[in-house]
């Protein structure tokens, strides 16, 4: 006689598996190209030609002595699972920065940059 | 050599074991844990001993840190704020299922959660020299004994 137990185990762990996963990818998109910050020379570029080659900036930041002007994009990653009864959910979001530090007469006197969007990962929550 | 079980033995076991994962299954969506975690933004250098307030520059800080999460005006010093966000949340769930038989469904929801940060914070004066700087290494706390704090 043929035996059953093979296709009851089979079913028993399909429904033991049953779950899903997930990977997602969100951008906050921003066109403005690191490379161009090799044309800034502090004390030469003036705020205009920062807004020529960046695009309007993210955040102006009025301060007494002039302007910061702030500039942003962000790379979101999430990774989930469902099991039967556990659920991980992970997410890493990473950004990159430019600032810009401008006078009074519309020059640009320091600037610093954090490129690390391209770093946002795929994990499990541990 | 050993005496066999009898066959009919062997399938009440197995039948039982069969009804035991079965039943165990029908809990999906009853019991259910959920562990989470968020990172925003990297982690946040501490001070480097070379940072002397009065001597360090917004250049060298810029250097170092590069942009700041914001940029903060004080009225006549500004603030360079660079911060890292980590978020550990878990939530237990158990619900009952009696609805048909007794009108209720006795459920059960343990949620918690715990927000940390690193930070680090210099002013500067008008001139873009260092006035003041601070740093706080949230992530390095323990996760359960900072919860229950």
């Amino acid at each position: 006689m043929k035996t059953r137990w093979p296709g009851i185990g089979l079913l028993i762990l399909m429904v033991w598996l049953s779950g899903c996963a997930l990977f997602g990818r969100g951008k906050e998109y921003r066109p403005f190209d690191a490379k161009a910050l090799e044309r800034v020379k502090p004390g030469e570029t003036t705020g205009t030609e920062v807004t020529q080659w960046f695009g309007a900036p993210t955040q102006v930041v009025r301060l007494s002595n002039g302007n910061a002007y702030i500039y942003a994009r962000t790379l979101s990653k999430a990774t989930g699972v469902w099991l039967l009864l556990v659920t991980l959910v992970n997410y890493d979001t990473q950004h990159d920065r430019i600032v810009f530090f401008i006078d009074k007469s519309d020059v640009v006197t320091h600037y610093g940059s954090s490129f690390e969007a391209e770093k946002a990962g795929y994990g499990m929550p541990w | 050599m050993k005496p066999r079980k009898p066959v009919m033995e062997c399938r009440g076991n197995r039948l039982l074991w069969a009804m035991t994962l079965l039943l165990l299954s029908q809990f999906y969506g009853c019991l259910s844990f959920r562990i989470e975690k968020v990172n925003i933004d990297a982690e946040v250098q501490p001070l480097p001993q070379e940072f002397v307030v009065g001597k360090t520059t917004l250049t060298d800080v810029l250097a170092s840190y590069g942009a700041p999460v914001d940029v903060v005006d004080m009225k006549g010093h500004f603030a360079l704020h660079y911060l890292r966000t980590f978020y550990r949340g878990g939530s237990l769930s158990l619900g009952i299922p009696l609805a048909d038989v007794l009108r209720v469904s006795p459920t059960l929801n343990a949620t918690g959660n715990l927000q940390r940060f690193d930070s680090a914070v210099f002013i500067f004066t008008l001139d873009g020299v260092l006035a003041d700087m601070s740093y706080a290494r949230g992530t390095s706390q323990p996760l359960w004994e900072t919860y229950w704090k």
